[in-house]
């Protein structure tokens, strides 16, 4: 808990260099193989302003810490919230709203249910 | 000669008000619409694990019904429909 989901990290994992393309992949959710073209393509027909760039990020930016997410949708959750934290939001109360439906629909059943046992016993008397 | 004269003042000016004050009126603005506080971002982590624990234990107990209550056509949804539920809220 006490590494932050919002923060950019260098990705040591999936790391062809240092880390820097996977971690802006995995901090924005783009495909990592698009990250890397557009930074291969930069570097060659730009300045050397990428190429500096990057050796600063992967000199000042943390290393990812070793199983931030406990798997794949929680990784998937927190690019939306780095995204879009509104919309994450929302998202978790629709949750929420669905679970409200759902247990609504078993209280229901069995308070209906039982009402109808109630009134088979009844007519049996 | 007095255009001679003023093109520096006005590149002076761009370069080290102009520049600087485009860049951090737009940092702050950044920093003020995107920024979540470290305790946001706990109670989003929070209630985003009640809710996925919340799931798990309302699937259980929904299938545990359906086993016990034939009759019992409740929002115990195939994995299917489950799936696309998922798919129309991310959409």
């Amino acid at each position: 808990m006490s590494a932050s989901r919002t923060k950019f990290y260098l990705d040591k994992q999936n790391a062809k260099w240092s880390g820097v393309c996977a971690g802006i992949a995995e901090y924005s959710g783009i495909d990592v193989v698009w990250i890397r073209v557009a930074a291969v393509m930069l570097t060659v027909m730009g300045s050397g302003m990428t190429l500096i760039a990057y050796f600063l990020i992967a000199w000042f930016a943390d290393a990812k810490p070793y199983a931030l997410y406990a798997n794949r949708e929680e990784a998937q959750f927190w690019q939306g919230v780095r995204s879009n934290p509104s919309r994450s939001t929302r998202d978790i109360k629709s949750r929420f709203r669905d679970l409200d439906r759902r247990l609504a629909d078993i209280e229901l059943y069995y308070t209906s249910h039982n009402k109808r046992l109630a009134d088979e016993i009844d007519s049996l008397r | 000669m007095a255009w001679e004269f003023f093109i520096p003042v006005f590149a002076i000016g761009i370069l080290f008000l102009g520049l600087p004050w485009l860049v951090l009126h737009y940092v702050t603005k950044w920093k003020q619409a995107k920024t979540l506080t470290g305790e946001d971002e706990q109670l989003l982590d929070e209630l985003y694990d009640t809710a996925r624990r919340l799931e798990g234990r309302l699937q259980t107990v929904e299938r545990i019904i359906a086993a016990d209550h034939p009759d019992f056509r409740p929002a115990v949804r195939s994995d299917e429909e489950l799936a696309r539920i998922e798919m129309n809220r991310r959409n």
